[in-house]
């Protein structure tokens, strides 16, 4: 999932402060499950915000969609947009971005900021997994991710720093490439770390788009 | 007027059969006491104690009453009290099996303390379970009484803090080394404890018999060379020393916790107690339950017992009428994160078809899981988050007028008490000082919080059980986390952090709770 954390309390504040409404909307989604942006955080910042405004400052409304990265739900917001004067919105860089597209004339402000691609260690502890490279090595790599794990990306490794199972820039950091070597060894495929991975085009990038197997067809249908 | 809460109630089948996890004395005795409740009970483990002497007689086992599979193990668990889809297994072999209740027998191991005691063991130094195997057969017997007779003696609870079990031990060897020709039994004995029942008849029996007992305030001076052993003390009486050469010294064991038990528990999703025993403590519970509802702990006979009338009072005939409310997820809401599941101190959370599902049969409604929810999706029956928001309105409104005005949140299990009785005691209370009830400090919201200083509360209180007699484990724990969150951020905003504390208390606690409460409301 995508993995958020709230902005410092003073940026927000500063954000919203010459608003007169803002109302604050929560996705339920990514966000919600790693405990920075469903409805229980919306009503924790509407609060806190209340209380630095005091009951004659700013306005805040509590909203929590489905998902902001989908339009059908940010259609939702329709009829009381006009009530507001801005959005803050609690959901991920894609969804706040969406949200802004759906309603151009209104002011869309970030609460959160997106931190990464992860998974939940346990409640409240995510860690970072995926960097969407866009080409996905993890068949070479006994599933762990050298662009993520690796602190130079490397896409072929390890790399002369390597020493005792540890990175080089940290001795508490685990070197990607060893840990590498040590699954594939275990699964007996060595083989896999001798093949090269061509470089991977970083260049002239574009915001990437995903078009999943059998949709091709409707999507252009679109238009 | 008091408002009627309707609660719904459903009735749920409970399966009769009962699995025993342990195949030791305890565990064959709490399947017999089952089986004689009338359930069907199953053991599972390696079979260390005769059967026939546990209580299990044959007519019961030809009955199918009681069902020893030995050597079969516990694999997996899923499912709650009533309905436990228990996985087990033998080899290579599986199979799923549904109980209405399990009992955990645990067996542990023990470990000699002589170093305690400076000792080496040797021919002459020896555990209390070496003694028990001589005193097993005849020709260990013989080889205590070596021909014209010897002296042992007992050193124990001067290693650890002496328990019931151990002491019984101590005692019951005494008095059957004692009644061996020639023989004589000295028991040295430091911390020991003897609540437990029949343990003052075997004592009063020993002393009949002749078994010398000493009870010095310190440990015994004690050496040993190659040969021999020198047990020293004084005597407070005549005011000596008194010195004994045994042929035999017998020293206590500590009991250790084997990574088998931990390794149940862990499966069972059921906590231990600090230094890994089963159950946890908890002064709200009974000893022999978990914290998980339909699971039991049996350490011993008298366990045993208990665990049967737990057993029959979880299965009774099979029906259970439950209240249906307890705490329930709206399915719509629930973005099925599991931070519910991953928080339930009771392991009452499950999930189902895309959301979380919560079993009336094990949820003790204590609210962790619906303060933690991130969708706010949780609520429960007899506190709803609409009810304890506009509870904490009137409670700031009614404070208006004073000040400071406080809101506590008080947990219905110790601070309501202690705050009831505080005022019923006459108690001084600063005017503006409201309660407002929860059913565990861990069902305390952070936007409860946040909302009553928004209300106008100049104060907020948040007060919990004392640590580890929590009803619920963990809700103190939750309670004090969220409590240094918020004053974390209000200190970020530039506020007061100290207009929200946190305390603990307990229920018979009134004037401490009054004299905490004025204390806070004068820095306020
Ligand atoms: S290689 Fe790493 S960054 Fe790239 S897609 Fe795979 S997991 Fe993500
Ligand atoms: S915490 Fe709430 S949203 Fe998460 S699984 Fe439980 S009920 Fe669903
Ligand atoms: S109310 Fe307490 S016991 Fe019930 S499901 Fe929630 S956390 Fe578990």
């Amino acid at each position: 999932m995508i993995v958020a954390e709230r902005k410092p309390f003073d940026e927000i504040k500063d954000m919203v402060s010459s608003y007169k409404k803002v109302l604050t909307v929560g996705c339920g989604t990514c966000v919600a499950v790693c405990l920075a942006g469903g409805s229980k955080e919306v009503e924790t910042l509407n609060a806190e915000l209340n209380l630095a405004f005091g009951k004659d400052g700013v306005e805040f409304g509590a909203e929590t969609l489905e998902r902001q990265c989908d339009m059908e739900f940010l259609d939702e917001l329709e009829s009381k947009a006009g009530e507001y004067d801005a959005f803050l919105s609690m959901a991920c860089g894609a969804g706040i971005q969406f949200l802004a597209q759906r309603f151009p004339d209104k002011p869309v402000l970030p609460a959160v900021n997106t931190s990464f691609i992860g998974v939940n260690l346990d409640v409240g502890w995510y860690e970072e997994k995926c960097r969407a490279c866009g080409n996905c090595v993890l068949d070479m790599t006994g599933g762990i991710c050298p662009v993520t794990m690796c602190a130079k990306g490397l896409f072929n490794g390890p790399c002369g720093g390597t020493n005792q199972g540890s990175c080089e820039i940290d001795p508490d950091q685990p070197c990607a490439w060893f840990q590498i070597y040590e699954r594939l060894a275990a699964q007996g495929r060595l083989d896999q770390i001798i093949k090269l991975s061509p470089p991977n085009d970083w260049s002239n990038q574009k915001p990437r788009k995903v078009i999943q197997p059998g949709y091709e067809a409707r999507v252009k249908a679109l238009g | 007027m008091i408002a009627e809460k309707s609660s719904k109630t459903i009735d749920v089948q409970i399966n009769k059969d009962v699995l025993v996890v342990g195949a030791g004395k305890a565990g064959l005795t709490a399947a017999a006491q089952i089986a004689a409740q009338g359930y069907k009970a199953v053991v599972i483990g390696n079979k260390t104690a005769c059967a026939c002497g546990a209580g299990c007689s044959k007519e019961m086992q030809d009955a199918g009453l009681v069902e020893i599979q030995d050597g079969t193990s516990l694999v997996d668990i899923a499912g709650v009290a009533g309905d436990f889809r228990v996985t087990l297994g033998k080899g290579e072999e599986t199979c799923e099996v549904t109980f209405g209740a399990v009992v955990v027998a645990p067996q542990y191991t023990g470990v000699p303390l002589n170093s305690a005691y400076g000792l080496a063991l040797n021919d002459k130094v020896i555990s209390q379970t070496q003694l028990e195997a001589l005193l097993a057969d005849d020709a260990g017997k013989e080889k205590l009484v070596n021909g014209s007779g010897s002296t042992v003696a007992f050193l124990s609870g001067f290693g650890q803090e002496g328990d019931p079990t151990a002491t019984g031990r101590v005692l019951a060897s005494a008095l059957e080394i004692q009644k061996l020709e020639n023989c004589r039994s000295y028991i040295y004995a430091g911390n020991v404890k003897v609540g437990a029942k029949g343990m003052e008849r075997l004592f009063t029996q020993g002393r009949n018999e002749g078994v010398v007992c000493f009870k010095p305030k310190t440990m015994p001076t004690i050496e040993q060379d190659k040969e021999n052993v020198k047990i020293v003390i004084t005597d407070p009486v005549v005011r000596a020393d008194v010195e004994l050469e045994p042929d035999y010294v017998v020293v206590e064991e500590g009991v250790v916790v084997g990574p088998d038990n931990l390794g149940i528990a862990q499966t069972l999703g059921i906590d231990a107690d600090v230094d890994g025993f089963l159950p946890s403590n908890n002064v709200h519970r009974f000893p022999v339950k978990s914290n998980r509802e339909g699971i039991y702990v049996a350490q011993n006979d008298v366990d045993a017992a208990n665990v049967a009338l737990q057993v029959k009072a979880l299965i009774g005939d099979g029906v259970r009428t439950l209240t249906e409310d307890i705490a329930v997820v709206d399915d719509t809401k629930c973005v099925i994160c599991l931070t519910c599941y991953r928080c339930c101190p009771h392991g009452a959370i499950f999930w189902q078809d895309g959301a979380a599902v919560i079993s009336p049969a094990a949820c003790q409604g204590c609210g962790i899981c619906a303060s933690e929810c991130p969708m706010d999706a949780i609520q429960l029956g007899e506190f709803t988050d609409a009810d304890l928001k506009s509870g904490v309105k009137e409670a700031v409104a009614s404070a208006a007028d004073a000040t400071p005005s406080i809101v506590a949140f008080c947990c219905k299990n110790s601070a309501l008490e202690a705050g009831e009785a505080a005022a019923q005691f006459g108690h001084e209370m600063p005017a503006g000082f409201r309660m407002v009830k929860v059913p565990c400090a861990g069902k305390v919201d952070v936007d409860f919080i946040m909302n009553a200083l928004v209300e106008g509360a100049d104060g907020v209180m948040v007060a919990a059980c004392h640590e580890g007699n929590c009803k619920a484990e963990r809700g103190n724990i939750y309670a004090g986390w969220r409590v240094e969150e918020i004053r974390q951020r209000l200190e970020n905003m530039g506020l007061n952090k100290d207009r929200v504390v946190f305390t603990t208390i307990a229920s018979n606690m009134a004037r401490e709770f009054a004299c905490k409460v004025n204390e806070f409301a004068e820095k306020l």
